[in-house]
């Protein structure tokens, strides 16, 4: 206490210059209307920062429940594209529509392994038979397609994703329709091929490459890629190098996607045969 | 200068800031004050929290003269308590001892150095104050400059006519 005494003493000088400095500033705020309006804004603002960085950081914490939560709902609103798309072509009979099944039906699940420096890469994903994934269905990402489900246990499915060189998807160029099938050639996971394209095809970097939806497999019009580069190396085809849409290194939330009209085709195809 | 005389210049000197100072308008970007010249000729042995009290209730007149609220206050206040630390920065400490109770105002050269270091930081002050923002710094600047000038060229027309001769006469 005498030691904060002393030191009151010691300083009243400057001490009383303070004390009268803030009188001068709380009459220059309170009596100035400007200077009130500036000095209420910068507090407003400085307050706002705050709480803004404490709800940042609140935020942070939410986010694997709204990631969840999105996730949901991101795949209840394809289910119900699905749905729409289905009406669309069934306006006469919409008596029927709360019993039409739509062709294809979206189910989430997150990748738990993947590899992208083999020549045969596998994913595994953390749904299985329990969650109605049978084997040949779709995977997708939020980017585009990711592969095929080969094998389901009871919690999990392997997937066959694009950059395995067992795997061969039928694509298409979005915006004059042919077709090929798409291919890794196992080197660079960025990137894969496109062959069976005819010579003659315009295709130019940039173009959009999608699922032709022939394989009965991948709804038609998913994004595959974008095209990298055109290569004319055998005498009628052209081999079209594709940026993948998808990255395989940082994918990680998919929806694995089932076609309900399936054993319907598969069995009309076998007639056929 | 004893405390009578010095109370009579700074009435002299307030009635000239507001009958006339305060009247005239340069530009928007000038201001004139004169009335701070009674804080640099405040009898020398004011040297405590007297002085404080003295620059910030001046400074509180002016402001309720003008409505400003606690700008000139606030410059003021700050004048008053640099006043001492000036007087000896200006002033090597053998001087200071030298004319130690004694006003030194009659050395031309070392009151001019004084008035201009103060009313410069005065009008930072002011002028900072009244702007309230750091934005078009430049302006700013260009004001206090101007101001500075304008005030020290009336505070010393004040010191020659009024003070300077005073001194000489005694």
């Amino acid at each position: 206490m005498k030691e904060i005494i002393k030191l009151i003493v010691k300083y009243h000088f400057t001490i009383v210059f303070i004390v009268l400095e803030i009188l001068s500033f709380s009459l220059i705020v309170m009596h100035n209307s400007y200077q009130r309006t500036v000095f209420s804004n910068a507090t407003a603002s400085v307050f706002g920062a705050i709480s803004s960085t404490t709800s940042h950081i609140k935020n942070y914490f939410s986010l694997e429940k709204e990631n969840e939560k999105l996730v949901a709902e991101n795949t209840d609103l394809r289910n119900q594209l699905e749905k729409q798309k289905l009406l669309q072509g069934k306006v006469f009979s919409d008596s029927l529509s709360a019993n039409i099944q739509p062709q294809y039906v979206f189910r989430n699940a997150e990748i738990v392994h993947s590899s992208f420096n083999k020549t045969k890469n596998y994913i595994t994903i953390n749904a299985g038979r329990d969650a109605g994934i049978t084997e040949e269905m779709a995977v997708v990402g939020n980017e585009g397609v990711v592969g095929i489900v080969e094998k389901v246990t009871k919690h999990y499915a392997k997937v066959l994703p694009l950059i395995n060189v067992d795997l061969r998807v039928s694509a298409k160029i979005q915006k004059n329709g042919y077709y090929g099938s798409l291919q890794w050639d196992g080197k660079d996971y960025r990137y894969s091929y496109l062959n069976d394209i005819p010579f003659h095809v315009d295709a130019v970097p940039g173009d959009t490459i999608v699922t032709s939806g022939f394989s009965s497999i991948f709804p038609e019009g998913e994004l595959i890629g974008f095209v990298e580069s055109v290569d004319r190396k055998t005498a009628n085809f052209l081999t079209i190098k594709v940026k993948l849409a998808v990255d395989f290194k940082k994918v990680f939330q998919v929806y694995v996607i089932a076609n309900t009209h399936k054993q319907e085709l598969q069995e009309l195809e076998a007639e056929a045969l | 200068m004893n405390n009578m005389t010095f109370f009579v210049h700074t009435l002299i000197l307030l009635l000239l800031q507001f009958v006339i100072l305060d009247n005239i308008q340069l530009h928007s970007y000038v201001y004139i004050n004169i009335y701070i010249l009674s804080i640099y000729i405040l009898p020398y042995r004011f040297r405590n929290v007297l002085t404080l009290l003295f620059g910030f209730l001046l400074g509180l007149i002016v402001d309720l003269a003008n409505h400003t609220g606690g700008i000139h206050a606030a410059a003021t206040t700050l004048l008053a308590y640099l006043r001492p630390y000036l007087l000896t920065l200006l002033l090597n400490r053998e001087q200071l001892d030298e004319q130690q109770g004694k006003q030194k105002i009659s050395d031309t050269g070392y009151f001019f150095k004084f008035v201009l270091v103060g009313t410069f930081i005065f009008n930072v002050v002011l002028i900072i104050s009244e702007a309230f923002t750091f934005r078009n710094f430049s302006i700013t600047l260009l004001r206090i400059i101007c101001s500075t000038g304008v005030s020290i060229f009336f505070i010393m027309a004040y010191y020659f006519i009024a003070l300077k001769r005073r001194k000489k006469a005694s």
